[in-house]
């Protein structure tokens, strides 16, 4: 059995969009849930969605267990042993609270990166497997929450190439979810079902293209 | 000091994403080193990609996005077998790169343009004409229209041009205004009049190469390679190296052989450099040719034979392939445990393995 943990935020924790983060989609209707069924057995999906959540940043406002970086640690030791670590995160980054560039983004999650390397929550105490998945951009209308995501949309579309140059310095998977799926236009940066089936059925072809030896 | 885990990233591997090839500078080792495997294999996973080389999982899969993005591999359908994941084969993508071939050979030069799996695309064949002194100005022309001949968007697809000249007296002797003078001049001529990096080779050595990298010997790591082209030649290849000599000696029991042999029968040979897919019988003048180039073959293996154990030959000619197959047919009867495999590339085998240089060089581990 290979365990897979889905690092996210809301996209990862299923949030319908224009919803609140109690409106969630079913397990089965879930990205990670997708994944699950995609992959079969010997697989056990693990997800980790949080509403809210930054790579590394204590939010002033929502509160510092928004932090990504400051609970990835607890959750790896939780779910150890792990083969495979999906970080998708970073529209929270946005926020014009934090006033942070795409580029700075992409260096948090190089960080959340390295605190997996440094912990080796992998088998025998390995490195695992790190895929980093850029999410999907917001669209241009995100309603209620333009002042919140003041400039944000323009740095959302940043953020793929920016994770991508993260991701091949540091030598790690990545995969742009914005080139299977995009977001609802109800809120303009949650995804809705289909795309959850979407990007499920697209992360698992990722997993698998990784190439696993049979396990002894 | 600050921590240099955070210095800004480093992105060696991020392809201009303006198309085109990468700046050769940034084909790091480990680069090469993947597309060593996949022009060597066909369809090869990522996990066998990390198992051949040693490579991480990861390495593996940044190297593969990065050449996937650049476009000079794609990715086939998933495999789903009996048990385990499925999995993912990777191979080249045949728009990928583009190379021009040209062989100086003793009636013609021939100039090929083919892509990344060997598919010749454009193909010119220009004679020696003994009332021209020079054969110069309709040469440079050939290399500019197999250029012209791929879309205009695509030149910058176009990994260089490969030159084979031929390498040893015997051969020297029967081309038309050869000399290694000439032909070093040749080099930085074409460089500066065509604009692309020109590497050169003996033709023999291109044409094993040729057979290598697109032909019947993909799978071969270790073989003898036989070209039958005027002359009779061969090349040792060994754990995929071919072993490049300038002391390689030819005998005189190739076609140019033939050709006399048809002529004291009173016979025209003039079918012979007609390059069509069969030759007509030359009745006994072929059959005497034939045991003598069977003879030769063998006295080469045989003296090969105490000090590499090689099992398998591979014949490359421009000759028709009916022919090739009839003497592996003959050499594999005399000869138990070999394998003669008669090469593939039928059409200028010599012009489509020089095409093979600017691949090896630019994208391969030495």
């Amino acid at each position: 059995m290979r365990s897979i943990l889905c690092y996210g935020d809301s996209n990862t924790h299923g949030q319908v969009p224009g919803g609140t983060p109690l409106d969630r989609y079913g397990l089965a209707e879930r990205w990670p849930g997708v994944m699950a069924r995609e992959l079969g057995v010997g697989w056990h999906v693990i997800e980790e969605g949080l509403s809210g959540r930054t790579t590394v940043r204590d939010d002033p406002i929502e509160g510092a267990h928004k932090n990504g970086r400051t609970y990835l640690r607890p959750c790896l030791q939780s779910h150890a042993v792990l083969d495979l670590v999906i970080i998708m995160l970073g529209t929270n980054d946005l926020k014009a609270r934090f006033n942070q560039p795409a580029s700075e983004v992409a260096m948090a999650m190089g960080c959340l990166v390295y605190d997996i390397k440094e912990l080796k929550p992998g088998p025998g105490g390995s490195v695992p497997e790190i895929m980093i998945v850029s999410p999907p951009p917001m669209l241009d209308d995100i309603k209620e929450w333009r002042s919140i995501f003041a400039g944000a949309p323009e740095k959302s579309r940043q953020l793929a190439l920016e994770f991508e140059i993260i991701a091949d310095s540091l030598e790690v998977h990545f995969f742009d979810a914005g080139s299977v799926v995009t977001c609802d236009p109800l809120d303009g940066f949650h995804i809705n079902a289909p795309a959850h089936v979407s990007l499920g059925r697209a992360l698992a072809r990722e997993v698998e293209a990784i190439g696993w030896p049979d396990e002894r | 000091m600050p921590d240099m885990r955070f210095a800004p990233p480093n992105p060696l591997r991020i392809a201009d994403r303006a198309s085109g090839l990468n700046a050769v500078s940034v084909r790091s080792y480990n680069e090469r080193l993947v597309l060593s495997l996949l022009l060597q294999s066909k369809d090869i996973t990522r996990l066998e990609i990390g198992e051949r080389t040693g490579l991480s999982a990861q390495t593996v899969s940044v190297i593969v996005r990065s050449l996937e993005q650049e476009g000079l591999i794609a990715k086939g359908e998933a495999q789903r077998g009996r048990v385990g994941p499925p999995t993912v084969p990777i191979s080249l993508n045949p728009e990928g790169a583009y190379s021009v071939g040209i062989s100086v050979g003793h009636r013609q030069v021939e100039v090929v343009l083919v892509d990344f799996v060997g598919s010749i695309r454009s193909h010119t064949v220009l004679p020696f004409s003994a009332a021209q002194d020079t054969n110069h100005p309709q040469f440079m022309t050939a290399i500019a229209k197999a250029i012209a001949d791929l879309p205009r968007h695509l030149h910058s697809r176009i990994a260089g041009i490969g030159l084979a000249l031929p390498g040893d007296e015997a051969e020297l002797e029967l081309t038309p205004k050869a000399a290694r003078e000439r032909f070093d001049a040749l080099q930085e001529e074409v460089e500066r009049e065509i604009g692309y990096p020109v590497y050169v080779q003996n033709d023999i050595t291109a044409a094993a190469g040729g057979e290598s990298m697109f032909g019947v010997a993909k799978h071969l790591s270790d073989y003898l390679f036989f070209y039958l082209g005027a002359r009779l030649h061969s090349r040792l290849i060994l754990n995929h190296q071919i072993y490049n000599t300038t002391a390689a000696v030819s005998f005189d029991v190739g076609i140019l052989r033939l050709e006399q042999e048809i002529r004291k029968n009173g016979n025209s040979p003039s079918e012979l450099w007609e390059r069509r897919a069969d030759w007509p019988s030359f009745g006994d003048a072929e059959i005497a040719w034939q045991r003598e180039l069977l003879e030769q073959m063998k006295s080469s293996i045989a003296a090969l034979k105490p000090f590499v154990p090689v099992a398998s030959v591979v014949l490359s000619s421009y000759a028709p392939q009916a022919v090739c197959k009839a003497i592996c047919r003959e050499l594999e009867q005399a000869m138990p445990g070999i394998s003669a495999i008669a090469g593939n590339i039928e059409r200028s085998p010599k012009a489509v393995g020089a095409a093979g240089l600017p691949f090896s060089s630019r994208f391969m581990v030495e």
